[in-house]
């Protein structure tokens, strides 16, 4: 047995030691280095303090931007989930079109974020091909604005992360056994009331990994901010960003990170709390 | 006036792409009649079962329920249950959510779900369960659950899909009895669906044997036992011997058929013709083997082995002609034989049984 414990763990050791050096040491720095002094322009004293906890708290702006990013990354995860649940029941039920539908799904991720949303700036700009087209057909007389706002984040966040939402979604429908839907169907279920019923409740493991995935990293993106509102909005991944490289404020750059971090793991937990209360075992 | 029959199928046919899997098959099962489709796995036993269902459409032909064509009834709006081979029972609700699912549908009011699951449960002996989840129930418990959740509403028709054949045999054997018994106390027409001829013959009212997609025979379990019409059914129920014979003699109310070079007594029956070629059967346990000559004797051949198997001894003998046969004897009197001994097989001749096919 000892022996086999042993192997487990030199089998686990090359992803334990990724896991340790990319994740665990990472975060205890980052950790330490919110808690150190400020020596101005980068440099850090190692003297504890808490000064960059009491800005990121008593300046209202810090907190109003992790609010509005969290309120952003879950309203287009919620889209997202929207747009996705249907969309993966179509693929799973697409039979010998499954592969090159989930091919389409994934293709996007060969091309960085930023350059897809630099697409977005010339659909949704004010000279853009949305408003051009608007106005040719007479329905507008001057270009709306599209860009800049808080819509604009969340569209761009819905297109970027709904890969994530998908293929989670998609396997936890795949995988589900049909039967389940002729038993409910056989029991005088209609299709409606199955899909409630039966198909949701047996694909919440999948709802649940694909919300996470897609709102974990959508609460902390920057580029979307960045491009579709010229940076008039910010998100706390710009504040984050530009702590750390403008204001060179490594304290404060910290703090935040492991504000967010614990924000973000909170609402996750929430979400998981709230969403499996009645069946944790059967999630879990 | 109700009708004699519950369920009709009218010439149905079911092709998946090029394979048909059931073949211009016509059926009538009786009110209140407990009745398997028997045969091997792929014969469309289960492609039937599902017709009914509802899962299925027929390629062509009727299915008739209640006297009522069911083409253009959805599977949820048909009077119909089903007790799934998987059993399917909704891992995210207990035992009672899954009960209740069913009369839930149908808006049934709260008092009168809770006592109909009680009885249901009661029914199946598992009253103390309701709030296990299916994962928690042992596999016997999950088969009960699901009879439960099909028969809590009262259906026309109970169909079960091999519904016993992931339990082990001695559950198995108990399973068999109570749900012919609960069948029985219920009243309801239930068609059954199995691979298991000795299941089949324990259970049923009446026994169709499928084989490709067509119906072989549809009979008692004795008649299906002790009179198969083909060679399928002959060799598919039960142990038995089967010889290649042709018709050389009739003579009185016999005709002797001719085993390659062994002669053999069978009743006569009209359609038998002189010189044709057709089969024999007679069941190991019919026939008797002896060490001495009696005037009953129809066969001699060599003792090859014995084969102990509990209640009964089976005994090989080799022919004549290199066939072999198999005979039961429930007390071993051959005792201090050995191989190449010459022995006697008998049997009455009425227990013979001739066909064509």
């Amino acid at each position: 047995m000892i022996k086999n414990i042993r192997l487990a763990y030199s089998m686990l050791s090359p992803s334990l030691l990724w896991l340790l050096l990319f994740l665990v040491v990472p975060i205890v720095m980052v950790t330490v280095i919110s808690f150190t002094t400020s020596e101005g322009y980068g440099g850090i004293i190692y003297e504890f303090s808490t000064h960059a906890y009491e800005t990121a708290f008593l300046s209202s702006m810090y907190l109003k931007v992790i609010w509005n990013s969290i309120v952003w990354a879950f309203s287009a995860t919620v889209i997202c989930l929207l747009l996705a649940y249907p969309f993966a029941y179509f693929i799973a039920h697409a039979g010998k079109w499954k592969n090159l539908l989930i091919l389409l799904v994934m293709i996007p991720f060969w091309t960085n974020l930023l350059v897809r949303l630099y697409a977005w700036i010339i659909l949704l700009n004010g000279e853009g091909v949305i408003n051009h087209f608007l106005q040719n057909i007479g329905l507008i007389s001057e270009p709306l604005t599209l860009m800049y706002t808080p819509y604009a984040v969340i569209l761009g966040m819905v297109y970027g992360f709904l890969p994530f939402m998908i293929l989670p979604i998609y396997s936890s429908i795949e995988q589900l056994d049909k039967t389940y839907l002729e038993a409910a169907e056989d029991l005088g279920a209609n299709p409606v009331k199955t899909f409630f019923t039966v198909t949701i409740p047996l694909t919440l493991p999948g709802i649940l990994a694909g919300f996470i995935i897609t709102f974990v990293p959508a609460v902390s993106v920057f580029v979307v901010t960045d491009l579709l509102t010229g940076s008039k909005l910010v998100m706390v991944g710009n504040v984050i960003r530009d702590a750390f490289l403008i204001e060179m404020n490594w304290q404060l750059g910290s703090a935040l990170s492991i504000l967010l971090m614990i924000l973000v793991l909170l609402s996750v937990f929430i979400f998981m709390k709230f969403t499996s209360s009645k069946d944790k075992k059967f999630l879990i | 006036m109700t009708s004699e029959y519950m369920v009709q199928l009218k010439n149905i046919t079911k092709k998946f792409g090029k394979d048909t899997a059931v073949n211009e098959l016509n059926l009538d099962v009786k009110v209140g009649e407990f009745l398997t489709l028997l045969g091997p796995s792929g014969c469309g036993k289960t492609t039937t079962l599902r017709m009914i269902a509802g899962f299925e459409k027929p390629t062509e032909g009727e299915v008739w329920i209640d006297e009522k064509q069911v083409a253009k009834i959805e599977p949820y709006k048909r009077e119909v249950n089903t007790v799934f081979q998987s059993y399917s029972l909704f891992p995210h609700m207990n035992v009672f959510e899954n009960i209740a699912f069913g009369l839930k549908m149908k808006k049934t009011g709260k008092d009168e779900v809770e006592e109909r699951v009680r009885n249901a449960l009661k029914l199946v002996q598992l009253e103390d369960y309701v709030n296990r989840k299916p994962k928690q129930l042992s596999g016997g418990q999950q088969q009960r659950i699901a009879i439960a959740r099909a028969i809590v509403n009262n259906p026309k028709v109970l169909l079960l899909d091999e519904p016993l054949g992931a339990l082990d045999l001695k559950l198995r054997k108990q399973m068999q009895l109570e749900l012919k018994h609960l069948q029985q106390s219920l009243g309801i027409t239930f068609i059954y669906v199995t691979h298991d001829q000795e299941e089949a013959l324990t259970m049923s009212d009446r026994i169709v044997v499928m084989n490709e997609g067509k119906i072989e025979q549809v009979g008692l379990p004795h008649e299906i036992y002790e009179k198969p019409v083909s060679k399928f059914v002959a060799d598919f129920i039960g142990e038995t011997n089967i010889f290649e014979c042709v018709v050389s003699e009739f003579k009185g109310d016999y005709a002797y058929l001719d085993i390659k070079g062994v002669t053999v007594v069978t009743p006569k029956n009209d359609t038998l013709q002189l010189d044709e070629s057709v089969y024999m059967s007679i069941r190991p346990e019919k026939a008797k083997v002896t060490l001495t000559k009696t005037q009953d004797t129809l066969l001699s051949g060599t003792f090859k082995e014995k084969i102990y198997v509990g209640s009964i001894t089976k005994i090989i003998i080799e022919l004549p002609n290199g066939r072999e046969m198999v005979v039961n004897e429930v007390e071993d009197d051959l005792i201090g034989i050995k191989s190449g001994n010459e022995v006697y097989v008998s049997w009455q001749p009425e227990d013979s049984v001739v066909f064509k096919g």
